[in-house]
């Protein structure tokens, strides 16, 4: 007998491998912004000049639409994921495709925020309302790192959906690849309150 | 799941987000501002977990094998950078 036709068991977590290991870097990656996010509390609570730079406009608001812009990219990830599973692969691509547009529109809207910022005076050792220096560091070290996932993300979403379109790939890499991204977005969850509202002036 | 579905936790999620900003410039205390928005992101994390990365329609044992091991190392971290914070402060106890 070879070794392609020996009976396999089945998965206890009735997840094919590759999925099984995104759900491994998905936990592994969210002790990691866990890890940040509880260092950056720590820090948060233990300065005593923290100064708050963000006011309603246009950080707030700015984040407010940064925010639904990623839920919406969810919803067209999920449309992307029901599309495959039926067969539909055009409609699969299109559905893909406006995910990474709003990936891109998310990240440029974060890349302007960030150059007005840099304009005012910020950065990672400068803070230009007088106070700590880590709020500049903490913010962009936290939202620099979510921004990275955000790229990645768009990245692998369009080498993901090339393949499935060449037929390289089946229909549950896209749901797989659509896990990071809903990941993504969850992180999100966790950085605009912490990150973006606790600092509103 | 259907997509009619997706759209109402979609647009719950955006309710979330609205109720999260709300409470913001209601200026509660500090503590009261974080615990709230504490429990509106975990809500908000659940429902992703559970509807967009479909948690809800795997197998149970695929929930209570992540969401716990995840949950355990977080509630470590907080335990362990405190003890950071003090080595820094060079207090030994």
């Amino acid at each position: 007998m070879s070794a392609t036709t020996l009976p396999l068991e089945e998965s206890p977590l009735g997840i094919p491998s590759h999925k099984l290991a995104m759900w491994l870097f998905i936990m592994a990656d969210g002790a990691t912004f866990g890890a940040i996010l509880f260092a950056y509390g720590f820090l948060r609570a233990g300065t005593p000049d923290w100064t708050k730079p963000f006011a309603l406009w246009p950080s707030i608001a700015n984040g407010c639409l940064m925010t639904v812009i990623l839920l919406s990219s969810s919803l067209t990830m999920l449309g992307a994921g029901t599309a495959a599973r039926a067969g539909q692969k055009q409609r699969c691509v299109r559905w893909v495709g406006a995910t990474m547009l709003l990936g891109v529109f998310f990240a440029a809207l974060h890349l302007r925020e960030w150059f007005a910022m840099f304009h005012e005076g910020w950065g990672l050792g400068h803070n230009p309302l007088g106070g700590a220096a880590l709020v500049g560091s903490t913010f962009f070290g936290i939202t620099g790192l979510h921004l990275l996932h955000v790229v990645s993300g768009v990245i692998a979403l369009g080498v993901v959906a090339w393949r499935f379109q060449r037929g390289r790939l089946g229909s549950e890499h896209i749901e797989t690849v659509g896990l990071y991204w809903h990941f993504v977005d969850l992180v999100w969850m966790f950085v605009f309150p912490l990150v973006y509202l606790l600092n509103a002036r | 799941m259907n997509m009619r579905t997706y759209v109402t936790v979609w647009l719950g999620m955006i309710a979330l987000v609205a109720v999260e900003v709300l409470v913001t410039y209601a200026r509660p205390s500090p503590g009261t501002l974080l615990a709230t928005l504490l429990a509106l992101a975990l809500v908000e994390a659940a429902v992703a977990l559970l509807y967009f990365m479909h948690l809800k329609y795997e197998r149970r044992a695929l929930l209570w094998w992540t969401v716990p091991l995840v949950l355990f190392a977080l509630v470590m971290l907080d335990h362990v950078w405190p003890d950071a914070l003090r080595l820094a402060s060079l207090r030994l106890h």
